[in-house]
């Protein structure tokens, strides 16, 4: 390759990185703990597979089609949720995740993985169809991020203290499960 | 740039009958394997112990976080396998594959992938210090990566046996054989389209992270994503239409580390006076590279084949000194 080539090539590389950088978010899936903002967490990761590798409930994947998102993690709560303990904001090497203290008041204050939205209708308290309370009782926030109201003792969330593990998701019973934790909203532009 | 049509004529050239035998006959593996030497036994036991992390370390992590939700996770034929093989049941010292590897507490990131966080997501100080040591050690060394550490070296060796072995039978291949330039424009092309889009896509197709990511996936949940594919392309692209193709001319880790190591003084070198043009070590080479006509560059992955590989010692390589030989 001659010089004038490389100076070329180095130059497209350049004009390239000085580009305004905008944030796309993919398709919206849950990430594990500690990640970076929908967008950023896609330009970051470099999908090394280390968080998946150190999950100790194996709930970290990576999609099995190839797509631009295929090589970012994601978490399918109804199958396998999060415990909170925070091993792979440890050792990812590209700060796609960022470290998070394995305590308590730590996950609760820096942790949001998504926001959770209960259908009521499927849900075995609320439509009167059973004395389920499994969520609360899953629930590492439990009294905080769900509390039981009511005569028949039904779940209520609160996303503002919500950390969405989905353990909640993960335990609902039933086909038609209530609670879904709902990824972040995707893209801010950043300059 | 090789210079095949400059080739000065050697004091001791052997009759054109010989290299044309050694071009019909010699296997490329075939040849290394019988003159092997201590320099080729520590690449292969290089390569042995990246391929031990690449398929091992998967086991030994599957084995560890399976003792730490036992009843959990249900398990599969692997968490067997790896209970069977006796991994212990605490974390091992080490998470990841040859990309992007934490060796003992020691952060190691691939130039290529820590070239496409910076372009996507922002320069930190912090990538080029994990992206450092693989760096100085290319620098110094040249193209080395592909030829000691990249899991997919033995992929190449079977595809070219597999080659080999087509040939034996008949088959006629082609061997295309593209511009080395051309993996530049893949590097190009993959670092303005990270940047662009805003998303990593080398891990898409590098092999080393590709194969990291599918054999990790292979272990954990018994399952192969498309990138299997993506490698099994650079396998069939290199059996049955360019030999090693893709590592010479396609790989954007190669341009790179050609590029980062273009000035690296470990070379291969000939003593034109020991040389009988025999064209063996034209033959051993995967990337192209012409030792007999002193036609090598930046694209030689130092795996000394051909030095290994020469029956009169007319090749070394090193600071030009001569490499120490153990056999005839």
């Amino acid at each position: 390759m001659n010089r004038r080539g490389l100076l070329g090539a180095a130059g497209a590389v350049a004009a390239a990185a000085l580009l305004p950088r905008r944030a796309r978010a993919s398709s919206p899936a849950l990430r594990p703990p500690g990640a970076l903002p929908p967008g950023e967490f896609e330009q970051a990761c470099i999908g090394c597979f280390r968080c998946a590798e150190v999950c100790p409930p194996k709930a970290i994947r990576f999609p099995a089609l190839l797509s631009l998102a295929a090589v970012q993690p994601f978490i399918d709560a109804r199958d396998r949720a999060c415990i909170l303990c925070m091993r792979c904001t440890e050792v990812c090497p590209t700060g796609a995740l960022l470290p998070v203290p394995a305590s308590s008041e730590a996950v609760a204050r820096q942790v949001r993985m998504g926001t959770p939205v209960l259908e009521r209708r499927d849900c075995l308290p609320w439509n009167g169809r059973g004395v389920c309370r499994l969520c609360f009782y899953v629930c590492p926030y439990a009294g905080t991020a769900v509390e039981l109201v009511g005569p028949r003792q039904a779940p209520l969330f609160h996303a503002e203290t919500c950390v969405g593990c989905g353990l909640c998701e993960e335990a609902c019973p039933g086909e038609a499960r209530a609670i879904r934790i709902r990824p972040p909203e995707g893209a801010r532009s950043r300059g | 740039m090789s210079a095949t049509s400059a080739r000065p004529p050697s004091p001791r050239a052997a009759p054109s009958a010989a290299g044309g035998l050694a071009r019909a006959r010699l296997h490329p593996v075939d040849v290394v394997l019988r003159r092997a030497r201590r320099y080729q036994a520590l690449r292969r036991a290089s390569l042995a112990l990246s391929v031990a992390v690449v398929i091992g370390l998967p086991l030994w992590h599957l084995s560890a976080v399976g003792a730490a939700s036992a009843g959990l996770s249900g398990g599969g034929p692997w968490a067997a396998i790896a209970r069977a093989l006796g991994f212990p049941r605490s974390a091992p010292p080490v998470v990841g594959a040859p990309p992007a590897i934490d060796l003992f507490g020691l952060e190691l990131l691939d130039p290529l992938l820590a070239l496409g966080v910076a372009l996507a997501h922002g320069f930190r100080l912090s990538l080029l210090l994990v992206a450092l040591p693989a760096l100085v050690v290319v620098a110094l060394l040249g193209r080395f990566f592909c030829g000691w550490v990249c899991p997919y070296v033995p992929l190449l060796a079977a595809s070219n046996a597999l080659r080999w072995l087509l040939g034996r039978m008949g088959m006629r291949l082609p061997d295309l054989r593209l511009p080395r330039r051309t993996s530049l424009w893949v590097l190009v092309g993959i670092l303005v389209a990270t940047a662009v889009l805003g998303t990593q896509l080398a891990p898409l197709v590098y092999p080393p992270a590709v194969i990291g990511r599918e054999a990790f996936r292979a272990v954990f949940f018994g399952s192969l994503g498309l990138g299997a594919l993506v490698v099994g392309a650079a396998f069939a692209f290199d059996t049955f239409v360019s030999r090693a193709g893709f590592c010479r001319s396609l790989c954007p880790g190669g341009a790179l580390f050609s590029l980062v190591g273009a000035a690296s003084p470990v070379r291969v070198r000939r003593v034109a006076e020991r040389c009988t043009d025999c064209t063996v070590c034209d033959v051993v080479c995967n990337l192209g590279q012409r030792p007999m006509t002193d036609g090598l560059d930046a694209g030689c992955e130092r795996c000394g084949k051909c030095v290994s590989a020469c029956p009169t010692g007319a090749l070394t390589m090193g600071l030009g000194t001569i490499l120490p030989r153990s056999g005839p």
